[in-house]
């Protein structure tokens, strides 16, 4: 009871260190390293995966990625302004679509589109249009949300004082608003861009030709075939955080330099000032 | 070296009503502001003048009543907005400069975009708008490197770029250092003397009484009182223009 609060906090990470450690040398003595390494890090016995776990199995997946994320983010802009428009059947129309392409697992879509688009349409899809056209359904609903919150985050003004100049609404929206928005979306959008690179993986509900294997696909066929345990998921899991890693870095680095940032600082200021000069007047 | 007003138009605005639903915040205003006339707005917060302001340049649309602005009918449901905006330069208590682009960029976009001037033809008369309001020097910069006061001159300079025949100004200073107030309202009667037509919302009564040719009093949704400045300001008649003014020129009230 007569701890000070000083004291109190002390003790506590001195026993969250204490457990810390009790664990790690539990761990350390308790597991089997030669188990562990076989299953998980047998690297000389999957060195047949080299170099196609990258040139295929990497490349694939930048591709299903980029083409997904890049038509997701076409129509995502597009769900987007239908959604803050003054016309209600647009706004409904995008209402529903995000809400139904958010709500269901994104596996549905690539079942739908890789056996569906077949059978209902006849569409014989390859399998970087299967991956990338789900991925594109499925960001888009994602991505609209965050840019629909990124155009909302632009000062109502902004978009005043262009009409007011007599630029027409949608030179207003091109040349005003949507620049400012994309700055404020960009760390959401590259966090969207990670979530799809993981998202790519379920394309193998499918299946597909080996030479259009991503990431997942070959580190799973990599597990019957060189007899290295879980080896290659280990791999494949590697190759996956050298494309993530880096976009979840970049995405930190904007949103510590974002523009969002100073302005909050810059209305913060406004706020104060304006008592005072309301004072003086 | 001084600003060219081509063409002042005048300002017409008859028993106009505008409601935010059940809100009726104007209630039948009628002011006429002749060709190159100086109109200072002034009332209590909440009275209604941002609102008439904006209803003049269609910001927001009316319920009822009628607004001309020169040749343009800003109440006809017909008439090109776009075109009579261009024709209406307006400047906010926040600037509302754009933070994307630098301070030329924020003269040239509407020339160059909208007007479609050549890039050079629209940075020329940046450059000169942005001389006669003493900023040319800061022309690459962005706003947000800009002080208040700077900004708002830029704002000034950006409407003029649009070679306006009427300014509209919502409480232009009430945002800025007390400092900056002068070198605003200095610009600002620079422009009236050189024979633009201004609407302006100001708690500036020193500016209202030395510039404005004639002063507007609005409370609750009604023009209460107007005339020469020196009569509205100076001897008001009205009690309720009696009770404001001696709000604000003496806040602490003694
Ligand atoms: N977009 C809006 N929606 C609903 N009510 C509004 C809106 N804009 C203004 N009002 C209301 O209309 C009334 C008049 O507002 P207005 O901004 O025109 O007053 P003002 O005279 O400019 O006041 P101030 O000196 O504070 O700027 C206020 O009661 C305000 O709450
Ligand atoms: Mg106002």
């Amino acid at each position: 009871m007569a701890l000070s609060n000083r004291d109190r906090a002390r003790l506590s990470l001195g026993i969250q260190a204490g457990i810390f450690v009790a664990i790690l040398v539990a761990l350390i003595l308790i597991i089997d390293w030669g188990a562990v390494r076989r299953s998980f890090f047998d690297l000389e016995n999957v060195s047949g995966m080299f170099p196609e776990v990258i040139t295929i199995g990497l490349w694939n997946t930048v591709q299903y990625t980029f083409f997904g994320f890049l038509f997701g983010l076409l129509g995502g802009t597009v769900l987007a302004l239908m959604r803050i428009a003054s016309f209600p059947v647009y706004r409904w129309i995008a209402t529903i679509y995000i809400e139904f392409f958010r709500g269901i697992p994104a596996i549905l879509v690539f079942i739908a589109l890789g056996f569906g688009a077949s059978l209902a349409f006849g569409l014989n899809l390859s399998t970087l249009q299967t991956a990338s056209a789900a991925l594109a359904i499925v960001g888009s609903a994602y991505i609209a949300e965050t840019i629909r919150a990124g155009l909302q985050a632009v000062p109502k003004g902004q978009m005043e004082a262009a009409r007011a100049l007599g630029m027409p609404a949608w030179r207003a929206m091109v040349t005003i608003q949507i620049p400012q928005a994309f700055r404020i979306v960009l760390p959401p959008l590259t966090n969207e861009a990670i979530l799809l690179t993981k998202d790519s993986s379920l394309i193998f509900v499918v299946g597909m030709a080996g030479s259009a294997a991503e990431l997942t696909k070959i580190g799973r066929d990599g597990i019957l075939q060189y007899g290295a345990g879980m080896t290659p998921l280990v791999v494949a899991g590697a190759c996956y955080l050298l494309i993530t890693v880096p976009l979840s870095i970049l995405a930190r680095r904007m949103e510590e330099r974002s523009p969002g940032k100073s302005s909050r600082r810059r209305g913060k200021k406004k706020a104060t000032e304006s008592p005072v000069t309301a004072g003086v007047k | 070296m001084s600003t060219e007003v081509t063409a002042p138009a005048g300002v017409v605005i008859e028993d106009l009503h505008k409601s935010y639903g059940d809100n009726e915040v104007l209630k039948g205003i009628s002011v006429t502001v002749n060709p190159g006339e100086v109109v200072c707005l002034i009332g209590a917060s909440g009275s209604g003048k941002s609102t008439l302001l904006r209803c003049v340049n269609r910001l927001e649309d009316p319920n009822s009543g009628r607004i001309t602005v020169g040749e343009f009918e800003a109440t006809d449901p017909d008439v090109n907005l776009d075109a009579m905006r261009r024709q209406i330069g307006m400047v906010f208590q926040q600037f509302n400069l754009f933070p994307h682009l630098s301070v030329l960029e924020n003269c040239t976009i509407t020339p160059r975009r909208v007007l479609k001037q050549p890039k050079a033809d629209a940075e020329r008369g940046a450059m000169h708008q942005l001389e006669l309001v003493g900023l040319d020097h800061l022309a690459d910069r962005r706003p947000a490197q800009l002080s208040g006061g700077q900004q708002q001159r830029v704002a000034i300079a950006r409407a003029l770029t649009m070679k306006p025949s009427l300014m509209l100004f919502d409480e232009p200073t009430s945002a800025l250092d007390p400092e900056t107030v002068g070198d605003v309202l200095g610009i600002m009667r620079n422009l009236a003397t050189a024979g633009m037509t201004m609407i302006v919302v100001t708690h500036e009564m020193g500016f209202a009484r030395e510039v404005a040719d004639r002063v507007v009093f609005m409370d609750q949704g009604v023009v209460v009182e107007e005339g020469p400045a020196d009569e509205v300001i100076g001897s008001p008649s009205q009690p309720r223009t009696q009770d404001f003014l001696r709000r604000v020129l003496n806040p602490l009230g003694e």
